[in-house]
């Protein structure tokens, strides 16, 4: 029916953008009354094509599993009042949904106690939040006069640039962002965490009911402050802490505000929340390895062989889509980052950059060729790609290194050193011939020796 | 005048001299005979005289041969000493061949020399083991050199 | 008188070959006895192959067989010594291989076709048969006596230190290896004894195919060019002996140079030198005769005097200069460990860790030739009566197989012949005399003046036995003793060396058997759970088995050529959790296995090997692994409470004890072996988790965690789940560390 297929394109045409692992969010609030207060961004959501459910922490029949497997692709927690998240949303639960590929956003709320649960929980993933957990941040000279002319605790902050010269920046744009009463956090040293929006050098963090902490006791100063960080684990689920919750209310989505030393400007939270939520979701900053080949340089070799001999002519390629909102993209390596190729055996032999030898329509096809190391043993190819925001790759593909075969050496004949040890082999071969026919012709030995000579 | 064998000889029962000891004396009195206070040179030239007049023709032969596979041998050996043994392989099966074609040889000498059978093979059947001999020996050294 | 129809069988021509049919018959029941005897462990359990590197031949064979000759050849085997691999068509000796391929193949073609296993499993048996044979052609060109060659084959077929290594399922190297000693020793008897090239050529022949089979070869390298050296200096030149020996050298030499795996070593090698000095001394010996041939006395002892000194400063001063400047190798370990017994344990503790290479004691020289050895001395007077070119040789082998045989056990095996041999001579020679029914004749003065080579003391005429009662006393006891060697052999044989070591058996309180098949079991265990290329870390003792039976990658096995590696892996297995993960990470282990006996009291397990693991981590990483460390204060080896810290948290220890008390009441647990009660908890295991054990908790398997997915340590890991709370860390004093991009 034509109506049907009217509404299916409709649909699908609204939809602009949709997660590479899935659709179904799951959105915890404690009081689902107040899901009202973040309408926009449901609204945003499902306009990407996520089926937002919304539930309370409290609810029973709120599970994150069933069966065994996940019931949702996405986590999306709003701060709750009371102690903790509910019997089904234990630490535990949360870092099994994670190990099982689920990603998760959590926000948090300067304006009240973060529960221990959810600092134990961060710590876990090595995010330390302050010892009393009830901080919030504040800053004198980025603060919004209009909202917090005294408490100054509602930041008005660029959006970030790039983290590094060889990292792509996600979060980037023009304009400036509303962050009322952010819960700071700090970092610690995994490799795994990185932070999105640092807190300006003049901000730092105190308890609005305690005052300043004494000086040992600070959590830490300036740029250390995090307002948003990521924790990427290493199966590539995404952990996102976005320190202040009223940043995604509807009334701040489209605020005006003024800093100190500005000019009345409006904000891009809404913008900033798409490009926080896509990253949170992996609908941006995913990659694919579409392929993996190796084989000899020789025309026609076989693709992807388990034996290579010492010293073979040998290419390598690797096929890598990057995923932008809703389609695969070739990947492009950002700034001044190498995608490197390690032939291992216990430690790399070769480390190659793999160069960008042709694109397809959805990705990008690196390779590079090598000549295989003159030691025999079981080596593997390494292709081990891991950058703040990108998705991991991990690519191991082990091969066999073997040695000259007895008929592989170069033979004797064709070694000049060798020319005078074959005459002289031959000239004995052909000696003894020469001996052995005179022989059998010649007069056998005699008994009286006389008649000799 | 005859070189005297030993009396009490200690060696086996078959007679260990490969040449042929000739149980006649010699008629002539030429320059046989060898004072006991000889030099070197004198007993080298004593040597090849006695060697010169007493060989059948078919030892000659083996001498020969065997001659012609020292040199060979040591001019492979004086190769590798000057040019280096690269590949040692070559140089082990090309020197080999000859040293062991001149066991092969002496051993087929010592057992045709003299009519008496030295060691109780026939010569027929000391030629064809010395032929089974040489062919694996030949094999070996094909082998060997690559 | 008419002959009688008795003497017509007995008695000339048709005597003869009634003989000759009997001696057949005599050494086929010899060869049958010698086959039948080795088959206790077929019977009693199944055709399987025994013990530990006979699964490395049975496995390299099978894949001979599939994949041809030429494959084995050039076969880099990627699934051992992970990830080193090892090229074993080159590093090991083919000749067993080839000979269990080529005997295959004949039967499929005479299209009977027999599996590759029990082809492998009854090799030993099969050439046992032949070994006998080969004794009984030995021992008759050492003596006239008929009987002595059948004694001697009948000795060789059951004698238990023959049995020991050539067991229906010993697939080993010495099961075609001394059948080929033994015939190699034969024709070079014959070569030395008729002086033709063809048994020189011969010799060498089966002296080749002896290399390609068992590194034992430098024995013959040894004792052949010994044998000529004691002749020649003996006085006893002679063209037979220059004939056989260059032969046997120029042509063996370069046979055995084909075998990869020896490659160039008859050159370079201490081991080999001495073949090369004789080989050149006898040239040199041969060349004098030649010149005394044409010299009168005086000037021929003047030359010679004047020759000798000369070529032996030059030939012993090059000597010493090549193997000063290390072209030619010293002793190789293994061989210089033999005259420096107490070398091994200080500079190669791998080859010390041997059971097979501690020195023996003395039962088993008994335990493995009852009544042989105390006929041995006498046998060996013996050949010193006729002293002939072969009795030297006898005399020879003698002595260096009793030096070796002292030092080493294993090498118990090289010694057997030569017994067998003697013993049979003084056994015949008793027999020859006290068996014969007729008086003998009072001729005395036979034999004064003949050519007597023998000693001077030996040369009293023989006449023979009178009385009737001492004929029957020595001839009964003779067969008392005879009869009770076959009984102890059987015995030793069904006893002590008919286990086939991977399937145990022991016996209840009463009496009925208890078949322990612990390891079979974890190995299929890993052959039906585990992906086709799951690496297992192991001791190396285990290597082959795994290999054979469980069809994985190892990263250590018997073959030992690694000691570095094996260190990584002693050094993996006694250090705590926190350095060995990241070695058992870099070399992309899998599954880690271990074996355990504390519960059934089995005292070959690995925590009784552990200080072995720990010396030969030292001798790699003296700073990180201390032996001291794992004995406590006052000098013991403890397992229980006492233990040392290095000890409890080794890896060993906890993968022993991994969940043990859970088997017995609280604080009760108790470890069989060591006789100790264990503390009350378990250790704890972090990144390892338990993935097998067998049913008599002998054979452990834990697979190897992967990296947590969220960075933690694995310790906090295992913490979280447990369910405890993490502290923060603690506050650190002096100034900040910040964070960096």
């Amino acid at each position: 029916m034509r109506w049907c297929l009217a509404l299916l394109i409709c649909c699908l045409a609204v939809v602009n953008a949709l997660s590479s692992s899935g659709s179904r969010l799951l959105a915890i609030l404690e009081d689902t009354e107040q899901k009202d207060l973040y309408s926009t961004l449901w609204a945003d959501l499902e306009a990407r094509g996520y089926d937002v459910s919304i539930e309370s922490s409290k609810s029973e029949q709120l599970a994150l599993f069933k069966h065994g497997e996940r019931a949702y692709d996405h986590l999306l927690i709003l701060p709750p009042k009371s102690k903790g998240l509910g019997p089904s949303l234990t630490p535990k639960h949360i870092l099994d949904f994670m190990n099982k590929d689920g990603n998760i956003l959590l926000a948090l709320s300067g304006k009240t106690a973060t529960s221990s649960a959810i600092s134990s929980l961060l710590l876990e993933l090595d995010i330390h939040l302050s010892t009393d957990r009830s901080q919030v941040v504040v800053d004198h000279f980025n603060y919004d006069t209009l909202s917090a002319a005294e408490k100054h605790d509602v930041l008005v902050l660029q959006r970030p640039g790039p983290l590094r010269s060889d990292v792509k920046a996600f979060f980037d744009g023009e304009g400036v962002l509303a962050l009322p009463r952010v819960a700071p956090q700090t970092l610690g040293d995994s490799a795994l965490l990185s932070p999105i929006l640092r807190a300006p050098a003049t901000a730092y963090s105190y308890n609005p009911k305690e005052g300043m902490p004494a000086a040992e006791d600070i959590l830490a100063t300036g740029s250390q402050l995090n307002i948003v960080s990521a924790m990427q684990a290493r199966n590539s689920a995404r952990f996102t802490v976005l320190g202040s919750v009223e940043s995604l209310e509807d009334k701040w989505f489209s605020a005006s505000v003024k800093t100190p030393s500005g000019k009345k400007t409006s904000t891009v939270n809404r913008e900033f929340a798409k490009q926080l939520t896509a990253w949170a979701f992996k609908e941006t900053g995913v990659l694919k390895v579409d392929k993996v080949e190796h084989r000899l340089a020789t025309e026609g070799a076989e693709l992807n062989p388990s034996i290579y001999r010492i010293k073979n002519e040998t290419i390598y390629s690797i096929e890598v889509s990057e995923y932008v909102y809703d389609k695969w993209v070739p990947f492009d390596v950002p700034g001044d980052d190498a995608l490197q190729l390690e032939f291992t055996m216990l430690s790399p032999f070769h480390r190659l950059t793999l160069q960008p030898t042709h694109r397809t329509d959805t990705s990008t096809v690196f390779s590079t060729q090598f000549v295989t190391p003159d030691q025999h043993g079981i080596f593997s190819f390494r292709v081990n790609y891991k950058r703040p925001f990108l998705t991991s790759i991990e690519e191991k593909h082990e091969v066999t290194n073997r040695h000259f075969a007895h008929d592989e050496y170069p033979r004797s004949w064709a070694i000049t050193g060798g020319w005078v040890w074959i005459a002289g082999l031959w000239s004995v071969i052909g000696g003894f011939l020469a001996f052995v026919i005179v022989w059998l012709y010649s007069a056998p030995v005699t008994d009286t020796l006389k008649k000799t000579q | 005048m005859a070189p005297k064998r030993h009396a009490a000889s200690t060696t086996s029962a078959a007679p260990s001299t490969p040449t042929p000891a000739p149980t006649t004396p010699k008629l002539s009195s030429g320059p046989a005979t060898l004072k006991t206070n000889a030099s070197a040179a004198e007993i080298a030239g004593h040597v090849w005289q006695q060697y010169a007049s007493t060989t059948p023709q078919r030892t000659l032969l083996l001498d020969a041969f065997m001659a012609f596979l020292v040199l060979v041998g040591g001019l492979q050996f004086v190769y590798c000493v000057l040019a280096g043994n690269y590949p040692f392989n070559a140089f082990l099966s090309g020197f080999s061949a000859a040293v062991g074609q001149f066991v092969l040889t002496a051993s087929l000498r010592m057992q045709t020399s003299d009519s008496e059978q030295g060691t109780g093979t026939s010569h027929e059947r000391a030629f064809a083991d010395y032929i089974f001999g040489s062919l694996i020996l030949h094999f070996f050294c094909v082998n060997f050199i690559n | 008188m008419a002959p009688s129809s008795l003497d017509v069988v007995l008695k000339g021509s048709s005597g003869r070959n009634t003989r000759g049919l009997l001696r057949v018959i005599i050494l086929c029941t010899i060869a049958a006895a010698a086959v039948s005897s080795r088959l206790f462990s077929v019977i009693r359990f199944e055709s399987i192959i025994h013990e530990f590197d006979p699964w490395f031949n049975f496995r390299a064979t099978k894949y001979l067989v599939e994949n041809g000759f030429y494959s084995f050849w050039d076969w880099f085997d990627d699934r051992t010594w992970h990830p080193l691999g090892r090229v074993t068509g080159g590093t090991l000796y083919p000749g067993l291989m080839v000979t269990s391929g080529v005997i295959y193949h004949i039967l499929r073609l005479l299209t009977i076709p027999v599996d590759i296993r029990n082809i492998c499993v009854l090799l030993a048996p099969g050439f046992s048969g032949l070994t006998a044979l080969a004794m009984y052609l030995l021992t008759s060109e050492m003596s006239d006596s008929p009987s002595a060659g059948l004694l001697a084959a009948a000795f060789m077929g059951i004698t238990p230190g023959y049995i020991s290594r050539s067991v229906a399922g010993s697939y080993d190297n010495e099961a075609i290896a001394i059948f080929l000693l033994v015939f190699t020793f034969y024709l070079w008897i014959k070569a030395v004894k008729n002086g033709s090239i063809m048994w020189g050529a011969l010799t060498a022949l089966f002296y080749g195919y002896m290399v390609s089979a068992w590194g034992g070869y430098v024995f013959i390298t040894n004792l052949i060019p010994l044998h000529v050296f004691v002749l020649l200096c003996m006085g006893r030149y002679s063209t037979r002996v220059y004939i056989s020996y260059t032969t046997w050298y120029a042509l063996g030499t370069l046979g055995s140079m084909q075998i990869p795996f020896v490659g160039f070593l008859p050159i370079r090698n201490s081991d080999h030198m001495s073949a090369l000095g004789v080989f050149g001394l006898i040239q040199l010996v041969a060349f004098a005769e030649f010149i005394r041939g044409y010299l009168p006395g005086k000037q021929f002892q003047k030359l010679l005097t004047s020759m000798v000194l000369l070529t032996f400063g030059l030939g012993f001063g090059g000597l010493v200069l090549l193997s000063v400047s290390g072209v030619i190798a010293p002793w190789s370990g293994r061989f210089y460990s033999l005259w420096d017994t107490g070398y091994a344990k200080i500079h190669i503790p791998i080859i010390a860790s041997v059971s097979e290479h501690q020195p023996t004691a003395w039962p088993a020289f008994f335990f493995d030739l009852n009544f042989l050895i105390w006929l041995f001395p006498a046998g060996v007077f013996m050949c010193f009566q006729k002293l002939k070119d072969e009795h030297v040789f006898v005399v020879i082998y003698s002595v260096l197989a009793s030096y070796f045989a002292g030092v080493m056990v294993r090498l118990m095996l090289t010694l057997t012949p030569i017994v067998c041999v003697a013993a049979a001579l003084a056994l015949s020679c008793i027999l020859d005399n006290f068996l014969v029914a007729s008086t003998p004749s009072t001729e005395t003065k036979a034999k004064a003046t003949t050519e007597d080579k023998s000693l001077r003391s030996a040369r009293n005429p023989v006449v023979g036995i009178y009385s009737w009662f001492s004929k029957s006393v020595v001839v009964a006891s003779v067969t008392l003793y005879l009869l009770m060697f076959v009984a102890h052999c059987t015995w030793v044989t069904s006893n002590a060396y008919s286990s086939p070591s991977v399937v145990l058996a022991s016996k209840l309180p009463d009496g009925s058997q208890f078949i322990i098949d612990d390891y079979r079991e974890a190995y299929y265990w890993l052959r039906q759970n585990t992906p086709d290329n799951a690496k297992i870390m192991s001791w190396w003792d285990y290597g082959y088995q795994i290999g054979g039976m469980a069809d994985r990658p190892t990263l250590v096995d018997n073959n030992t050529w690694n000691n570095t590696h094996i260190a990584t892996v002693g050094k993996a297995m006694s250090s705590r959790e926190e350095v060995s993960y990241p070695i058992l990470r870099q070399h992309d282990v899998d599954y880690v296995l271990v074996v355990f006996g504390g519960l059934l009291g089995y005292s070959g397990d690995d925590l009784n090997k552990f200080l072995w693991m720990v010396r030969i981590a030292e001798g790699i990483w003296p700073d990180e692994v201390k032996e001291r460390d794992f004995f406590t204060a006052r000098g013991e080896y403890r397992v229980d409470e006492e233990a040392t810290p290095a000890m409890k948290n080794s890896l060993m220890y906890k993968m022993s004890y991994h969940n043990y008390q859970s088997l017995f009441p609280a604080g009760q647990a108790m470890d069989r072996v060591r006789g100790t009660r264990l503390p009350k908890e378990s250790p704890q295991l972090n990144t390892l988790e338990e993935a097998f054990t067998s049913e008599n908790w002998i054979v452990r398997l834990y697979k190897v965690k992967d990296l947590d997915n969220l960075g933690r340590d694995h310790s906090n890991a295992v913490a979280f789940d447990k369910g405890l709370k993490r502290k923060r860390a603690t506050k650190r004093k002096g100034p900040r560390v910040l964070r960096t991009e």
